[in-house]
């Protein structure tokens, strides 16, 4: 055999999938969109037991979709993720061809940089510009609509609105206490008597928006987390080219995750946010990496980190890897000064119970339910479901989890990834698993070299999705 | 190594050798990471495992919860939509259920409720009806709200 026919095989070979890949990539785009259009537009019809009781903000599209049930829901939910899926693997699929495809005698693992970080990376499949068009069309679709599947966002609005218009600290009262004001009919009936377990940050931030009333508040909530995920992928974007990753793969795979985009900033929750606050601390450690190391970026970093534990406190987890990969004192110092900030404006606001984010989180922590793996694994073994035993379990679980992690960290380990991990870990080992808790990791995975987190992230959230489908399998009229 | 990353290394001098931060592990791959993949395949299994069987474990409880529907429906021939379904008063994952409707249309727990105790196999797309009991309109499923119990399931559950 010539060299010449060994150079000529897989340029002919690679014809029919160039061609090929454009047209399915637009494809599978296009279903993305129909899929998030249908559930929005029918969502918009009201009446339905997947959109909560909520002002009239969307009826400009009602009149255009049916009434929303489980099947359209699940259906749509399965041919997005389906996709999705399929997105990914043609975009990942483009990518891992160039190394192997290189005939000039390259360094493999050099020409694979060059593949990851160039701009046309994701090949003919799908350009970077595609891959913007397509993540802000599907934001905006769901801004557009109305709030799906959850009401925590009343939730919020009632804690603003307890704070400014009633006199109220959020932090001792559940919305109960308001059950005259016009939120309240919208708050689930679940969290009625519970009070604010978010940051005090996160509880000051939503206060100027208590005044706008119920509806212009929900309004103010949805700019608020359509502008967080901007923020978000724009960041991922950043954090992806830094790390020499092909950054419009990474813009698809957490701007165009189905949970990411229905459940996330459907239902406009604030897990957006404390995701921005954790992808600018990682942007500002890579920057800091990558240039000259600076102590002013490492010290703004880590009080990025403490600022989104201000808004939830699950992302605080990031900070001791942060410290131990850099073993510096600006981290810490960054780190202990935003501490101190927001301790004395919580408790100047909210007093002690502002401040004491420890006793939210063991409450929540008792919470379960039933999409969590916790509740799944009782019923795999006999049990009707989690009992205390199991929690001590689970805690004891991500402990030892965690210790392993700081231990790869210290060994120099990438901290981003094990921050990933570790959230990861605690998504599924917390008996309170909710669909926008398994996005937590995703922006983290997709900018860490150990794409394992990558396929672990995705994983879990396949497992969720599947989860869903029983109405779809045996429906209840 | 670059100016900067060398600049960086200087200034880490201080600090003793195993305590200065590593830029990667000393030895990427091999046994360390072999085991925690495997470790990560099994969890990744096990939870499918468990997901899996939780799917089919719904599947089963909405196929018995159409038949409950349809046995309430039969038996007091109302074929009304909004029907109560509670699977903690007789046991939680015993199988049996308390299905409560109203005796005669109106909103939901608007008029005198009917509840049933149901459970046995499906059999022709129905169970059996074991007793049960009444509910005053707007009046939760308590044991003292309940009144005019009947059949072995009602058995004790009326407090008069």
């Amino acid at each position: 055999m010539s060299v010449a026919a060994h150079s000529e095989r897989p340029r002919l070979l690679d014809v029919r999938p160039r061609r090929l890949a454009p047209a399915l990539a637009g494809a599978l785009a296009l279903v993305l969109v129909a899929g998030v259009a249908e559930i929005v537009l029918d969502g918009a019809a009201g009446r339905s037991p997947l959109i909560p009781l909520s002002p009239d903000i969307s009826s400009w599209l009602s009149g255009v979709g049916e009434r929303l049930g489980y099947r359209v829901f699940l259906v749509a939910l399965l041919a997005c993720s389906g996709a999705y899926a399929g997105l990914l693997a043609l975009l990942a699929a483009r990518r891992a061809r160039g190394p192997a495809a290189d005939s000039r005698g390259r360094d493999p693992s050099a020409a694979a940089g060059r593949e990851l970080a160039a701009p046309g990376v994701l090949g003919a499949a799908l350009s970077p510009r595609g891959a913007i068009v397509l993540v802000a069309a599907l934001q905006l679709i769901v801004f557009a609509g109305p709030i799906l599947l959850s009401t925590d966002v009343f939730s919020y609005i009632a804690y603003a609105r307890m704070g400014v218009e009633h006199g109220l600290n959020p932090y001792q009262n559940g919305p109960l206490a308001i059950a005259g004001d016009p939120v309240f009919q919208y708050v689930g009936s679940d969290w009625i008597h519970v009070a604010t377990a978010y940051g005090p940050l996160y509880t000051l931030l939503s206060y100027p928006l208590a005044p706008l009333g119920v509806a212009g508040a929900l309004w103010g909530m949805k700019l608020e987390a359509l502008l967080a995920s901007a923020g978000t992928l724009a960041l991922t974007w950043r954090c992806a080219r830094a790390r020499g990753f092909d950054p419009a793969f990474a813009l698809v795979a957490v701007g165009a995750n189905p949970l990411y985009v229905i459940y996330g900033l459907g239902g406009a929750h604030n897990d957006l946010i404390m995701m921005l606050a954790m992808m600018a601390a990682v942007s500002l450690t890579l920057e800091s990496r990558a240039r000259t190391p600076s102590g002013r970026r490492e010290a703004a970093a880590a009080a990025w980190v403490v600022a989104g534990a201000l808004i939830k406190a699950t992302v605080a987890v990031l900070l001791p890897f942060m410290i131990l990969s850099r073993r510096r004192l600006a981290p810490i110092l960054g780190a202990l000064a935003a501490i101190a900030l927001g301790a004395v404006i919580g408790y100047a606001v909210f007093g002690i119970h502002g401040i004491d984010l420890v006793a939210a989180l063991n409450r929540d922590a008792a919470f379960v339910s039933t999409d969590s793996f916790a509740t799944e694994i009782a019923h795999l073994f006999g049990k009707p479901g989690v009992f205390p035993v199991d929690h001590d379990l689970l805690k004891a679980a991500l402990v030892l989890i965690l210790v392993q992690l700081l231990w790869r960290t210290w060994r120099g380990y990438d901290w981003v990834a094990a921050s990933g991990w570790a959230l990861l870990a605690i998504s599924v080992t917390s008996t309170w698993l909710l669909a926008w808790y398994i996005l937590w990791p995703l922006p983290l995975a997709l900018v860490t070299r150990d794409r394992r987190l990558l396929a672990a992230t995705l994983a879990v959230q396949g497992l969720f999705v599947v989860h869903q489908i029983s109405p779809l399998l045996a429906p209840v009229k | 190594m670059s100016e900067t990353s060398l600049a960086a290394e200087r200034r880490r001098q201080w600090l003793p050798a195993w305590l200065r931060p590593r830029e990667a592990e000393p030895r990427r791959g091999g046994r360390l990471w072999a085991i925690e993949t495997t470790l990560l395949v099994l969890a990744g299994v096990f939870l499918a495992v468990a997901t899996v069987n939780d799917l089919g474990r719904e599947v089963d409880i909405n196929h018995r919860l159409v038949a409950d529907l349809a046995t309430w429906r039969d038996y007091t021939h109302h074929d009304y939509v909004n029907i109560s379904i509670d699977q903690e008063t007789l046991g939680l994952d015993s199988g049996r259920e308390v299905l409560c409707g109203n005796t005669r249309p109106g909103a939901p727990g608007s008029k005198t409720q009917i509840c049933l105790a149901i459970w046995g196999a499906v059999v022709d797309g129905r169970r059996s009806v074991h007793g049960g009991w009444y509910l005053p309109p707007y009046h939760p499923d308590a044991p003292a709200n309940r009144y005019g119990c009947f059949g072995p399931a009602g058995h004790g559950k009326c407090p008069r």
